[in-house]
């Protein structure tokens, strides 16, 4: 049927009843309107096709797809061939190997049993006076990434560090030095990233509260430059942690003075932005990513454990919040100071350092039950050892 | 202790009432829909064999279909003997089946019931006959009632058309498939009415004295005739029923035959046999998804990739391959619908490769289905004639059904009765409630 003939046939219809004719002007007018609408998003697309910014758009998607596939590659140690062939569930590798590293660019490498509840020792005489190590759980063959105080970041695989003996005693000059930070620059932290392709954002959280959002989308220019940012506001501040979160996801840090700041990702700034109105004193000392099933504990350097469930973290909307008082004023009085936290299940493990060097392994069930980590000193540092499959 | 109930299964829309010797009561049994008291006689039954009903069933069908996945797998049939004048060999036959499809969505239910030919559906691994898909429905629906209630059903009057069939056999056997699914269903006692002679009782609670009257029960599947003598429940009588097998489905295949094909390359295609086949087969929702093989999407592509009506191709490829089928039906049955009330409105279908856009007039409507309106005024005439009554004796004429309220019908019985006699009537719930009156009342009016 010709179009010509469809008018002849509205038409028929205005003379049958001369009120569906507003109808029927109505319904054209929307439709051109309608039409007017996309046939300029049509020469704008077509514009674009023309001057090339559309090819460079796609070329810039094609480079990053190619990067992920690349990580993931590695992640899973894997040709394409065997990656297209992968079952829907993930393969993960049952071996974990738990990073013991330090400010100066120090990482130990040691190899977790699970029957081993002593790791070893490391001799260091100035563990309590200077920068508290850190630790980090991470499966052999996994990618990190290293951020330092400039804001510089930079790369390396956990399989390139070398492993030590576990039940030793570890030197710290003797341990790998993947990347020796520069002048005036320390290591602040050391984040997996081969989940990077599955996580939509970086979070990245200051000494004094200052927490940044960037897309991943951008991990590759982030990577390729080398450079991350500092994700600080004030001169003094320094970054401290980075951690890969979804939209949908919470963010929680914690202070040394117990003050927990709840975050909903999807509302954070792109921009670095002081989150927590803190006194001159009390500064980050972790940060984690919730999730429903898990509990969340706070430790404090006495080995104590306070206990959180994920649905008792309350968001924070206010730019400036106090956050949330894990323990009274008094008990703060008394020099009660918080380490560390770690979101976990029952099933999984804690590797604790404490102040005379010791790196033992606890059952987070059984630190949930007692209520407190067993250590021979102050605990400088925990880290969780996620249960096989988790 | 237990209720009986009316359901009234219809072919688009059913419902659920109860009637307490008072007041009818219409039970809410689909809170999902625009109007509780009304359920959409749809079926969905998943890959695992998991039931729905009313908007449940749809709201699970588009969840788990639209624009999925496909993987298809060549299955092994049946085998055919092949005989010529001096051979004969066995041929295996292979089908295409699509592995990833999670579900079926089954509508029409009732009609299938009349079907001459039509003994059921395969589903997944099993055979689903007529009377399974009916005992399917009616005992969801069933049991949703009893939720409303609070207490067992064991007692039905079911609805059913003047006529399943023009054949006397083929009539009986539907009836009775429809009783042993009800009897399947859960119901211990179930008993028939004739819709509109249903929709009569219900009209009858409104009126003071005794009245010849008409009931035209104009519904999805078929058009009833009831002509009656109402106001003394002493001197109830049926004159005459007839019925035929026009209703609204009629009318939205001949919107899709003349204004929708063109946008599907009607017109364009030709001397390709397979895809006018396709291009054929559009009207009929059920056979459009099993078009959905490989080797017609092949076909569809190729004739794309050659330039023959690429737009109108590509349109149909989405329409069959991106499962929108029950949309494009929706759509169409929605613009037939709004041309009851407006004098023009809009069929659209937008998806990634369909940007179909029709203004439709009432006045093209009513061209459209303008051989339908001899044949029901025939069927009316017919049937007062049968009566014995003129139409000048007869002191209101009901309309009930979906249809009932298209203006084309409306103007054809005030035509031949006079304005002040059509009377207007709920067009989805009078059949459910004269339904449960007869239930309380227990009596049929009809031998």
């Amino acid at each position: 049927m010709s179009f010509s003939h469809k008018i002849d046939e509205w038409m028929k219809e205005a003379e049958a009843r001369p009120e569906s004719a507003v109808t029927i002007v109505k319904l054209v007018a929307k439709r051109l309107r309608e039409l007017t609408e996309r046939n300029e998003e049509l020469l704008t697309e077509n514009i674009a096709l023309q001057n090339g910014t559309r090819v460079e758009e796609y070329q810039k998607r094609i480079a990053h797809l190619e990067y992920q596939l690349d990580l993931l590659k590695r992640r899973f140690g894997a040709d394409e061939s065997l990656l297209a062939e992968l079952p829907a569930a993930s393969v993960e590798t049952t071996s974990l190997d738990l990073l013991l590293y330090n400010n100066y660019g120090r990482i130990l490498r040691i190899g977790l049993n699970s029957d081993v509840q002593t790791l070893g020792r490391i001799v260091d005489e100035t563990l309590q006076t200077s920068e508290q190590p850190r630790l980090l759980t991470v499966p052999p063959n996994e990618e990190v990434m290293l951020l330092f105080t400039s804001g510089r970041v930079s790369t390396c695989a956990v399989d390139s560090i070398a492993t030590v003996e576990t039940g030793g005693e570890w030197m710290w000059n003797a341990a790998a030095l993947p990347d020796e930070p520069r002048a005036g620059e320390f290591l602040v932290c050391i984040m997996p990233i081969s989940r990077l392709p599955l996580a939509e954002f970086f979070l990245q959280v200051s000494r004094r509260g200052c927490v940044k959002k960037t897309m991943t989308s951008m991990a590759q220019s982030i990577l390729g430059n080398h450079y991350l940012g500092k994700g600080a506001l004030q001169k003094l501040d320094q970054p401290f942690d980075i951690t890969l979160a979804l939209k949908k996801d919470r963010f929680a840090f914690v202070t040394i003075e117990g003050k927990l700041l709840g975050l909903d990702v999807n509302e954070l700034n792109y921009s670095a932005e002081d989150r927590i109105k803190l006194t001159a004193s009390d500064y980050v000392i972790a940060s984690c990513v919730p999730h429903l099933e898990e509990s969340m504990l706070f430790v404090t350097q006495t080995g104590k454990v306070i206990q959180r469930e994920y649905e008792g973290l309350e968001l924070s909307k206010s730019p400036l919040a106090k956050g949330q008082a894990l323990i009274p004023p008094t008990r703060l009085e008394q020099g009660v100071r918080f380490i560390g936290a770690a979101s976990v299940r029952d099933t999984d493990r804690i590797a604790a350092l404490d102040s005379r060097g010791n790196l033992r392994v606890h059952s987070a069930e059984a630190i949930m039950g007692a209520g407190s980590i067993e250590a021979d000193g102050v605990i400088l540092s925990i880290s969780v050892i996620p249960a096989e499959g988790a | 202790m237990s209720v009986k109930v009316g359901i009234d299964f219809g072919t688009s829309n059913s419902g659920v009432a109860v009637y307490d010797g008072q007041r009818v009561q219409l039970l809410p049994v689909d809170p999902k829909n625009v109007i509780p008291e009304v359920i959409k006689t749809v079926l969905y039954v998943t890959r695992d064999y998991r039931t729905s009903i009313g908007q449940e069933a749809v709201e699970n069908y588009y969840r788990d279909n639209v624009n999925r996945q496909r993987r298809y797998v060549k299955q092994w049939a049946g085998e055919i003997d092949v005989y010529g004048a001096d051979m004969h060999y066995v041929r295996d036959i292979f089908v295409y089946v699509d592995e990833l499809k999670p579900g079926r969505l089954l509508q029409y239910l009732k009609t299938a019931l009349r079907k001459e030919g039509y003994e059921g559906t395969q589903i997944f691994e099993r055979y689903y006959t007529v009377g399974d898909l009916a005992k399917t429905y009616l005992s969801l629906l069933k049991q949703r009632a009893e939720e409303v209630l609070g207490e067992p059903i064991e007692a039905v009057t079911l609805g059913r058309p003047v006529k399943f069939s023009e054949v006397p056999a083929q009539d009986h056997k539907a009836q009775e498939t429809l009783r042993q699914a009800a009897q399947e269903a859960g119901f211990k006692e179930v008993d028939f009415e004739i819709e509109p002679v249903a929709a009569a009782l219900d009209y009858e609670q409104s009126i003071r004295e005794p009245q010849n009257v008409v009931i035209f029960d104009f519904g999805g599947g078929t058009l009833d005739i009831a002509v009656m003598r109402l106001g003394d429940p002493r001197d109830r009588q049926v004159y005459a029923s007839g019925g035929v097998d026009i209703a609204g489905s009629d009318f939205d295949r001949a919107i899709i035959e003349k204004r929708m094909l063109a946008h599907f390359g009607y017109g364009q295609v030709r001397h390709q046999p397979e895809i006018m086949e396709m291009i054929h087969a559009i009207p009929d929702w059920m056979a459009l998804p099993e078009l959905g093989t490989p080797i017609n999407k092949n076909i569809l592509e190729k004739a794309v990739h050659a330039g023959t009506a690429p737009i109108q191709l590509k349109a149909l490829e989405g329409l069959i391959y991106n499962d929108l089928a029950f949309t494009f039906y929706n759509r169409v049955e929605a613009g037939k619908i709004a041309l009851s009330n407006d004098g023009a409105t809009i069929i659209t279908l937008e998806d990634k490769e369909i940007a179909l856009w029709e203004l439709y007039t009432r006045h093209q409507f009513e061209t459209d289905i303008s051989h339908y309106l001899t044949d029901v005024e025939k069927v009316l005439l017919d049937t007062i004639s049968k009566s014995g009554l003129e139409p000048g004796s007869i002191d209101a004429v009901v309309k009930t059904g979906g249809s009932s309220n298209i203006p084309l019908f409306t103007e054809m019985l005030t035509r031949i009765f006079g304005v002040e006699k059509v009377k207007e009537s709920n067009a989805f719930t009078s059949v459910v409630a004269g339904l449960a009156i007869k239930a309380f009342n227990h009596t049929s009016l009809v031998e």
